[in-house]
C-alpha cells in the first residue's frame, strides 16, 4: 500500500468524522431552534420561579408561546391555590418576551403594577401570580 | 421523522469504526481482516438495537444522544484494537451487554416509566452504598466474591467461576444509583433547602441547616478518599453532588460553599497523603521526576505533540510507550494517531451528548425527571473533564474513566445504562 494513498484515506477519515459531528450538531441546533436564539443573544427567555411554597427553583424556557395556570392543562402548572387555571401567556417572538393576562381572578402583577394590557418584560422583572413570584433570567 | 436520521447516522458511526480498523490493517502492512467486518456488524448490533428499541419502547426520544455515543465508542474501539486487538475483541463483547443493558432499561421503563425509580429512592442509596462497600470483601477467603486492589485503589470485585474469574468496578454502576437517589431526594425535600435566608451586612448568609447535605457529601467524599484511595471517584461525588444543589435550588450559595470545602478537603489531603502529592507534583512539573510518578503525563504529552495537526495515522504512533494508553490515557493516543483534528473532533462530540443531556434537564418539567437529567448529565460531563483535564495537565490527574471510549466493561455498561435513562426521560418529557 503506496504511502500517499494511505495519507489520503487518513484524512477522509478525518473528515467523515467532522461530517458526521457536523450532521449532529446543525440537527441539534435546528431542533432546538438555536438559531432563533443565537440572533436575539440574551434575551432573557428563561423565568425562574423565586418565591413559592412548593415550587421555588423551577424554571422554564419560553419558546413561542407558554400557558401558566393551576389547571394540569397549562404548560407550567402552579401550585399556587391563588392562581386561575389558565392565569397568563407568556411569549418569545423577535428577541421579545411578553406576557399576557388571560383575564385572571387575582390578576397579574409585574414589578408590584398590575397588568391591564400586555407588557415587554425584560431582565430582572418579577412577575407575580396570587402567592408565586417569577423572575426573568 | 428524525429517528430515521439516528439511524442513518448509527450505520455511519459502525461503518467509521470499521474504516478505521481498516487503516490500522493497512499501516501494519498487513492485509485487511475479518477484524473489520467483526466491528461493523458488532456496532451495528450493538447500537442498532438500542435504536429500534427507542422506535419501540421510547418513540419521543431525543435522536442526538445516541449518534455522538456511537461515534465516540467507534474512535475508541479503533485505537484500542490498535494497542490490543485481544482486548478489542472483549470490548466488543462489553458493547453488547451494555446495549441489552440499555434495551432492557428502556423496556422495563416502558411499563413503570422513570418514576418508578423515584419510588425506590432509599432502596437506591442502600444498593449505591453496598456495591461502593463490595471491593473492601477480603481478597482471600474462600466465598467466590472477592474485593480486589488494582493500582493501589480498591475498586475491583473478582467473580472467581473456578475457570474464569469475572472483573468488575462496582462503583460504575452505583455513581447511577447515588444520582437517581439525589434527585428524588432533592425533588421530595427541595421547599427545605430553599428559605429565606438572613444577612449580614451586605452578604447574604445560608442557615445552618442548608449547608447539612454539604457537608455531609464532603465527609462522604473525603471518606472514598481514605477508604479506596481513589481520588478521581472522590471528586467527581463531590462535585456532581454540589452542582446537583445548585441545580435544585438556584442558590449560589451552595456553589461557593462547595467551592470552599473543595479547597479545604484539597488543601487538607495534599498535607496527609503522599500519593495526592505524588498526583500534584506530577501535574504542575512532569519532568521533575520523569522516570517516576511524572512519567505517564510526560508521555502522553509527548504523544499528542508527536500526533500535530492531522495525526501520525492509525497504527503509525507509538501511543504504546503510554502507560495505561488503553484506558485512562486513551485521549493522549486518539490525539497522536488522529492529531489535533482528531482530538477536537472528539471534544465536539462529548461537548454535543453534554449539550442534549442537559438540554434534557432544561426543557423537563417534572422536578425528579430534570434532577435525574441533570445529575446523570454531569455525572457523564465531570468524568470526561476530569480525564481529559488530567491528560491535558489542566488539572491533578485522576484515575478515571474516559467514558465510552476507555477499555473497561462496568464503565461500558454503565454508560450505556445512563444513556438509556437520559433517553427515557427524554421521552417522557417531549409533548
Amino acid at each position: 500500500m503506496p504511502d500517499v494513498l494511505l495519507t489520503l484515506l487518513r484524512l477522509i477519515f478525518l473528515a467523515l468524522v467532522y461530517l458526521f459531528v457536523w450532521h449532529v450538531a446543525r440537527s441539534i441546533a435546528s431542533h432546538v431552534g438555536l438559531g432563533a436564539v443565537a440572533r436575539s443573544g440574551r434575551s432573557g427567555n428563561r423565568v425562574v420561579v423565586v418565591r413559592s411554597d412548593t415550587q421555588a427553583g423551577l424554571d422554564f424556557t419560553v419558546v413561542d408561546s407558554v400557558v401558566v395556570g393551576r389547571s394540569p392543562k397549562a404548560d407550567i402548572v402552579l401550585d399556587d391555590p391563588y392562581a386561575s387555571e389558565f392565569h397568563l401567556r407568556l411569549t418569545h417572538r423577535d428577541g421579545r418576551l411578553t406576557v399576557t393576562d388571560l383575564g385572571s381572578t387575582n390578576g397579574t402583577y409585574v414589578n408590584g403594577r398590575r397588568l391591564s394590557t400586555p407588557v415587554d418584560l425584560a431582565r430582572g422583572d418579577a412577575i407575580q401570580v396570587g402567592k408565586t413570584v417569577m423572575e426573568v433570567r | 421523522m428524525n429517528r430515521n436520521l439516528e439511524a442513518v447516522l448509527v450505520v455511519g458511526a459502525s461503518g467509521l469504526a470499521a474504516f478505521g480498523v481498516t487503516l490500522v490493517n493497512l499501516a501494519s502492512g498487513g492485509t485487511v481482516d475479518a477484524q473489520v467486518g467483526l466491528t461493523f456488524v458488532i456496532f451495528l448490533l450493538g447500537f442498532g438495537t438500542v435504536s429500534l428499541a427507542l422506535r419501540r419502547f421510547a418513540p419521543r426520544a431525543t435522536p442526538h444522544l445516541l449518534p455522538p455515543l456511537g461515534l465516540l465508542a467507534g474512535i475508541g474501539i479503533v485505537e484500542i484494537y490498535r494497542l490490543n486487538p485481544v482486548r478489542a475483541g472483549l470490548q466488543r463483547w462489553w458493547l453488547l451487554i451494555g446495549a441489552a443493558a440499555a434495551t432492557a432499561t428502556l423496556w422495563w421503563m416502558a411499563n413503570n416509566g422513570v418514576a418508578v425509580l423515584r419510588r425506590y429512592r432509599n432502596l437506591m442509596l442502600v444498593g449505591a452504598a453496598a456495591l461502593l462497600a463490595l471491593p473492601m470483601l477480603p481478597q482471600d477467603w474462600a466465598f467466590p466474591l472477592k474485593g480486589n486492589e488494582v493500582n493501589g485503589s480498591r475498586l475491583w470485585i473478582v467473580l472467581d467461576l473456578g475457570l474464569v474469574d469475572l472483573n468488575f468496578q462496582p462503583g460504575e454502576v452505583a455513581k447511577l444509583m447515588l444520582v437517581l437517589f439525589l434527585a428524588a431526594y432533592l425533588a421530595d425535600r427541595q421547599p427545605a433547602l430553599v428559605t429565606a435566608r438572613r444577612r449580614l451586612g451586605p452578604f447574604r448568609v445560608p442557615e445552618p441547616r442548608q449547608l447539612i447535605p454539604l457537608l455531609v457529601v464532603w465527609l462522604g467524599s473525603l471518606g472514598v478518599l481514605v477508604a479506596q484511595r481513589d481520588l478521581g471517584a472522590s471528586l467527581l461525588l463531590f462535585t456532581v453532588v454540589v452542582a446537583m444543589l445548585y441545580a435544585a435550588t438556584a442558590e449560589a450559595g451552595y456553589l461557593t460553599g462547595g467551592l470552599l470545602l473543595l479547597l479545604a478537603g484539597g488543601v487538607g489531603a495534599y498535607r496527609s497523603f503522599d500519593h495526592v502529592q505524588r498526583r500534584v507534583t506530577a501535574w504542575l512539573d512532569p519532568f521533575s521526576d520523569f522516570e517516576g510518578a511524572g512519567y505517564q503525563i510526560a508521555q502522553g504529552i509527548f504523544g499528542l505533540g508527536s500526533g500535530s495537526l492531522a495525526g501520525a495515522g492509525p497504527g503509525l504512533g507509538r501511543p504504546d510507550l503510554i502507560p495505561n494508553a488503553l484506558t485512562d490515557f486513551i485521549f493522549a493516543a486518539v490525539g497522536e494517531e488522529f492529531g489535533f483534528a482528531g482530538a477536537v473532533a472528539v471534544v465536539a462530540a462529548y461537548g454535543l451528548v453534554v449539550a442534549v443531556g442537559f438540554g434534557i434537564a432544561v426543557t423537563a418539567r417534572d422536578r425528579f425527571r430534570k434532577l435525574a437529567a441533570a445529575g446523570l448529565t454531569l455525572v457523564f460531563a465531570v468524568q470526561t473533564f476530569l480525564i481529559l483535564g488530567g491528560v491535558l495537565r489542566v488539572v491533578p490527574l485522576t484515575g478515571i474513566a474516559l467514558p465510552l471510549m476507555s477499555y473497561g466493561g462496568s464503565a461500558m455498561l454503565g454508560n450505556f445504562v445512563l444513556a438509556a435513562l437520559l433517553l427515557r426521560i427524554s421521552h417522557e418529557e417531549a409533548t
